[in-house]
């Protein structure tokens, strides 16, 4: 009849007070447990989207920034490029796996003819069309592919070289090539057309026009496209953005630079007025957006944090994963709310069970009086409650592992979906960075799992509360005075 | 001498006061012999007893156990040793059965515990007068006289020499007192255990091997 044989034994004979406390770590578990869930769903939901949002980074103007500016601020004010030296230097930061800066361009053609996607049929092509983006490259593996938004299907990619000396070579997308039965080693001819608008009547007129001829070296094809597009709200964007993907001309930066220069030559000429204004100005063509991407979506932070020191004034860093912020509003307050209810319900354990225990031991007193007469140490008598509390704790935990954590499923799923349905725009932007990733994909890969992390964390809280809750009440016992109980 | 209070002193502290319940208190006692401590209620019986069994300690003074002070042995380890200790109001554990509360002593003790404890115990309980079936039973289903024996037992149970027990009639009719009273003598005269039994009864000390009476803080022996 040693201390863990009494402990046991008191559990199955006093059924009734064992029972009790079952049946209240029960329930203060199922709460601690169905916060524990949401939590650990919330904190897979930011790692997934983060990994799914990538880690690409730029640095553009601060456009907040600016429209924050006042008209006094405006005087004499100048915005600065972001030159090519300060990028190489961002660049060669250790968060970089690899970087790219370029510039791109839209340039037509008479000669082929551009993807258009289902909106093909009832096309209507209006003035001079500028359908293909002609998009620079410094990086000759290509960023693009690196980064999965784009596959090299056949051919392959640029040489340092080509890069270097600005070859006519382009890869272009597999649908755009069958299209216009192109195939790797082919060439084909784009137009830089320059016109002019005519303020007055809205009329385009063509000034002049020199064709950029360049050979096919790679396909690509493009890696996002949604299978599920149909149901999404948002479907027209994402046509929008494939069209002008599956009409992306990669080439080496060096040719955009040079049409970009003659494009804007011509325009010159064309326009006196302009030329006038424009005359003795530095004239630079070069204007970068830079992309870098970070070894982990998790460096965001730390590499902002070195960056913005470096960058001009107006300028500011944005990563993929900020968009995190924007979509995932629904798994965000659910998150928050989450912790709330942790916290309260760790709080409201201790106290309770704490109350609960300290009724118990006072009407067993005396039994407690009678171990401490017969010389038993106060540790084994504080042991013995602690087994009594901690097995039935145990069953009670483990109860609440499983119905805490479906419950916080039911319910954390229904609060998100009204969340989502009533609150919460998708902000929809377009910038070099942006994925296809939406709230609907951020509800999506919510999930309350029942996995070990979940278990272990779960047990180490609910274990160590319950422990935490059974101290006050064996400070009870510690001060007990078996001469005053007993005789 | 098995058991010896040397100058014990135990006061309760009223206002600027000392009031003295024990005053200089010096006793010794012998192994195979049956003591009773006669006295009047509140004279100080269960304060001298609550000192001999180290349940409380004693402002000044010494309690010597086979010539060491108990306090040197430890008093847990005093109490888990070489003491059994009975009071009036039984004090078994209602959660347990008859030979569950005997077994407790004996996981408790650092005495020698024979190997089959259970045995022991129910061989003990048998010796006391209560029957295996009863011994199976939770003790707050005993009559008081047999939950009395129960507690008997649970002093017995680690081998100790000393019984000292409180009143342990003062619940119980005549007959079943005289029945305990024997088996304190058989304890004593035929086991070679120190019985000390604290009693306002004067029949129970007429049959004691010898009886003091404590009277206003002072112990005399008592003819
Ligand atoms: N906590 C206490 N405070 C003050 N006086 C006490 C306290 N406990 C007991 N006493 C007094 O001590 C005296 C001795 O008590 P006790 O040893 O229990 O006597 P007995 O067992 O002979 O009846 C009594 O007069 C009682 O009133
Ligand atoms: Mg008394």
């Amino acid at each position: 009849m040693n201390f863990i044989k009494r402990g046991f034994l008191s559990i199955t004979r006093k059924k009734g007070k064992s029972l009790i406390l079952l049946a209240v770590i029960f329930i203060l578990g199922n709460l601690i447990s169905g916060a524990i869930s949401i939590q650990q769903a919330t904190g897979n939901v930011e790692t997934n989207i983060k990994e799914r949002l990538g880690a690409a980074t730029t640095v553009e103007l601060d456009y907040e920034a600016l429209d924050a500016l006042s008209e006094a601020d405006w005087e004499g004010f100048e915005i600065q490029d972001i030159g090519v030296d300060l990028i190489k230097q961002i660049g060669e930061l250790s968060y970089v796996k690899y970087y790219d800066y370029s510039m791109s361009t839209y340039l037509g053609s008479e000669a082929i003819d551009s993807y258009q996607g289902d909106m093909e049929e009832d096309y209507i092509h209006h003035g001079p069309s500028m359908d293909y983006m002609l998009k620079g490259i410094n990086y000759a593996p290509v960023l693009d592919f690196e980064e999965q938004k784009g596959k090299l299907v056949d051919g392959r990619v640029f040489t340092q070289e080509e890069v270097d000396n600005g070859t006519s070579v382009a890869i272009i997308s597999k649908k755009l090539a069958e299209k216009n039965n192109l195939h790797v080693g082919d060439t084909f001819t784009l137009a830089n057309a320059v016109y002019t608008y005519d303020n007055e009547t809205g009329e385009e007129e063509l000034v002049t026009s020199r064709d950029v001829v360049l050979e096919v070296i790679g396909l690509f094809e493009s890696q996002s496209i949604r299978e599920d597009a149909e149901v999404d709200p948002s479907r027209g964007m994402f046509d929008f953005m494939d069209i002008e993907y599956q009409n992306t001309v990669y080439v080496p930066n060096e040719i955009v630079i040079s049409e970009t220069e003659y494009h804007w030559q011509e325009y010159m000429k064309a326009d006196e007025e302009l030329a006038e204004m424009m005359e003795g100005e530095e004239q630079s063509f070069e204007y970068y957006t830079p992309l870098f991407v970070l070894n982990s979506p998790e460096d965001s932070d730390a590499f902002e944090e070195e960056v913005i020191p470096l960058l001009p004034e107006l300028y500011t860093v944005v990563s993929a994963t900020d968009q995190y912020d924007s979509i995932a509003g629904p798994v965000e307050s659910m998150a928050n709310l989450s912790k709330y209810v942790l916290i309260a319900a760790v709080i409201a354990t201790v106290l309770i069970i704490g109350l609960v225990v300290l009724l118990f031991l006072r009407d067993r007193k005396r039994e407690l009086g009678i171990y401490l007469s017969l010389g038993e140490s106060r540790s084994r008598v504080v042991g013995q409650i602690l087994i009594e509390v901690m097995v039935v704790a145990l069953i009670g935990i483990t109860l609440s592992l499983f119905s805490g954590n479906f419950l916080a499923g039911q319910i954390s799923n229904t609060m998100m979906e009204a969340d989502h349905n009533t609150s919460y725009e998708e902000v929809m932007y377009y910038s070099q960075i942006q994925t296809d990733v939406t709230t609907a994909d951020v509800l999506d890969s919510y999930e309350v799992k029942l996995n070990s992390s979940y278990i272990l964390v779960f047990y180490g809280i609910g274990l160590l509360t319950i422990l935490l809750s059974t101290a006050i009440p064996l400070i009870y016992i510690v001060r007990l005075n078996p001469k005053k109980i007993l005789m | 001498m098995i058991l010896e209070a040397k100058d014990l002193n135990y006061y309760y502290q009223d206002g600027e006061e000392r009031r003295y319940i024990l005053k200089d208190t010096s006793v010794s006692f012998e192994k195979g012999k049956f003591y009773t401590i006669l006295g009047q209620s509140g004279s100080g019986k269960t304060t001298l007893l609550s000192l001999l069994s180290a349940l409380d300690s004693p402002h000044s003074g010494t309690v010597l156990f086979n010539e060491e002070d108990i306090k040197k042995i430890g008093y847990e380890k005093f109490r888990r040793n070489h003491v059994g200790i009975i009071f009036q109001s039984y004090n078994l554990i209602p959660t347990f059965t008859a030979v569950e509360n005997v077994l407790i002593p004996m996981s408790i003790t650092e005495n020698e515990i024979p190997d089959d404890a259970m045995t022991v115990a129910y061989n003990l309980l048998d010796y006391i007068g209560i029957v295996k079936n009863k011994a199976d039973r939770p003790v707050n289903k005993l009559s008081g006289g047999e939950q009395q024996r129960v507690a008997i037992a649970r002093a017995l149970a680690t081998n100790v020499e000393l019984i000292l027990a409180d009143e342990p009639t003062g619940n119980l009719d005549e007959e079943m007192e005289q029945e305990i009273i024997n088996i304190f003598k058989k304890l004593a005269h035929e086991h070679g255990k120190c019985v000390i039994v604290v009693t306002h009864s004067n029949e129970i000390a007429l049959q004691s091997d010898q009886a003091f009476l404590l009277k206003k803080g002072v112990l005399s022996s008592h003819e």
